[in-house]
């Protein structure tokens, strides 16, 4: 169901959001004034195109950087738990250590008890289907494992939200359909808010409750769209839905000149 | 749920010890081959020796040196210098090598430290450590406190600006996790900052034993009694020519022992390391 709109409470509030940074031709505004509540349990997914400051907005609601302006709230339910774990893009798995350190390295953080550790990180080793790799080092794995890590340590730890930035960007076509499915697969254990960036209108219908359209640089909220599948949903059938293809068509609609505003700055 | 599968620890995948094999076989080939090229030199030189081609006066034949050398490790007399130079050079190693690991790391993480330290390290790395004996001799007298201070000198350079390079040369994203993951300053030093710059730690130390070894010979030669530098110093001084060939021999094995040692340690500390 997407329910995002209608009852479920918000999870994360992002209240004018804004970010400027300094650069060689004076101030350049990444972020202008972005609002939008997020619902607990929604899949929410941010699309745009490149240099939309989608990553920056990301980097913001995980605290790794300060807005200029505005506010993010993350409504807690249990302190005891990380706000939140987020899956990066590209390699971020740590090289010096085996897929099992990796995937447990929040809980070992945190001081969780071993036993905890060892059922948790057992559990989402299994359901990324690396158990057998628990021992091997990253260097060892192909990108697609590497990038399956990188999701069981964000499970593993348990946060409040989870935040994805483009994690399957990097994998090629095969690779990144399993992966959107496992995704989905592990995330419907629990349910929890998720907030995906990407530039793939595909990705973002397939995956999404609710689908946040942003401008060109600077970047606004452009439109918001809910997403009619139900779940559990099957990567492969979603795609044969009628739907599926005037949803990806409507949302280009909204994205086509976007990103040939963002191509025609880039050539200024 | 079933997780006791996955908490015992599983068998290698058939990938990944294929992958083993195929460097170890690499590995062993060019092991021989470090091996060879010295014994290889050594024959050249014997051979040179014998047929008058080098003045055996100078360049006694290393069958003659060797002759000389088991004599004197027979007699305890090799032993006894080998040991204290050894000593000096742990002594000198750790004392110079762990305050570099710690300022390198620390450098490498803060941008503060490294504006207010790199300048002094590259005004000083420049002065050459042999030069500054005389000057640790007056601070340290002719004990083995100036000995040690040599050799921890020598060390501190290169461990210490291999540590910073180390860091920096971290990926970024690594400390992005470590901030998203929420650890600890001393959490990142161990988890991140420290396993990142190993490798070029390493490297850094067995820059770092080198120099030890030549900073150890110089300082030796000046009011030491004892050390493969003195005993160098001493056979120069009643023109002992084959005694002389022994102690240089023993540094050259040590080198060749410490750079071994450390080859192995490294690939033991970094096993995630692609060669």
């Amino acid at each position: 169901m997407s329910d995002a709109a209608s009852g479920a409470p918000a999870k994360i509030r992002l209240r004018h959001l804004a970010k400027r940074f300094r650069s060689r031709p004076g101030m350049v505004t990444a972020i202008d004034d972005v609002s939008v509540e997020i619902a607990a349990g929604c899949f929410f997914m941010i699309v745009g195109p490149s240099g939309c400051g989608k990553t920056t907005l990301l980097r913001i609601i995980a605290g790794l950087e300060q807005p200029s302006a505005g506010s993010v709230e993350v409504l807690r339910r249990d302190r005891a738990k990380p706000v939140n774990s987020m899956i990066f893009q590209g390699d971020s798995i740590f090289p010096w250590m085996t897929v099992w350190d990796n995937a447990a390295y929040g809980l070992v953080l945190r001081g969780v008890a071993r036993s905890q550790i060892r059922e948790v990180v057992g559990h989402y080793l299994e359901r990324t289907g690396l158990t057998r790799f628990a021992d091997a080092y990253p260097h060892q794995l192909s990108g697609g494992m590497k990038q399956r890590v990188a999701i069981a340590r964000a499970f593993a730890n348990d946060p409040e939200i989870l935040l994805m930035d483009e994690p399957f960007s990097a994998l090629d076509e095969q690779n990144k359909t399993l992966l959107q499915q496992e995704l989905l697969r592990i995330w419907e254990e629990h349910k929890k808010t998720v907030v995906f960036i990407t530039h793939s209108v595909d990705e973002a219908v397939t995956l999404g409750d609710r689908i946040m359209i942003m401008t060109a640089q600077p970047g606004r909220a452009k439109a918001m769209i809910d997403v009619p599948f139900a779940r559990p949903r099957s990567v492969l059938d979603l795609r044969a839905d009628p739907r599926y293809g005037a949803l990806v068509h409507r949302i280009w609609g909204d994205l086509r000149e976007e990103v040939q505003r963002a191509r025609a700055e880039a050539h200024q | 749920m079933s997780v006791e599968g996955a908490a015992t620890p599983e068998l290698p995948a058939p990938v990944v010890e294929a992958l083993d094999a195929e460097s170890l076989l690499g590995r062993h080939f060019y092991e021989l081959l470090s091996v060879a090229s010295p014994l290889a030199l050594l024959g050249l030189w014997e051979a040179s020796a014998r047929l008058g081609v080098v003045d055996a006066r100078f360049f006694p034949a290393p069958s003659g040196v060797a002759e000389t050398f088991w004599s004197m490790a027979r007699s305890g007399e090799l032993w006894l210098h080998t040991e204290a130079s050894l000593l000096r050079l742990l002594c000198g190693f750790l004392v110079g090598g762990i305050p570099a690991l710690a300022l390198g790391i620390a450098m490498g993480l803060s941008s503060l430290l490294r504006a207010l330290v790199e300048p002094l390290i590259a005004a000083t790395y420049p002065i050459p450590k042999s030069a500054i004996m005389p000057l640790l001799l007056l601070v340290f007298g002719l004990g083995e406190a100036s000995k040690v201070a040599m050799v921890a000198i020598g060390v501190f350079f290169p461990v210490a600006m291999n540590a910073v390079t180390g860091v920096l040369e971290i990926n970024r994203i690594y400390l992005d996790v470590g901030r998203n993951y929420r650890a600890s300053r001393w959490q990142v030093f161990r988890t991140i900052a420290l396993p990142g710059a190993l490798p070029f730690i390493m490297t850094g130390i067995k820059l770092g034993v080198g120099l030890g070894l030549v900073l150890i010979a110089i300082s030796e030669m000046l009011g030491a009694k004892s050390g493969l530098g003195y005993l160098i110093w001493n056979a120069w001084e009643i023109l002992d020519v084959n005694a002389m060939y022994v102690g240089l021999f023993t540094i050259a094995l040590l080198g060749f022992f410490f750079t071994h040692v450390l080859n192995v340690l490294e690939r033991w500390l970094v096993p995630w390391k692609t060669r």
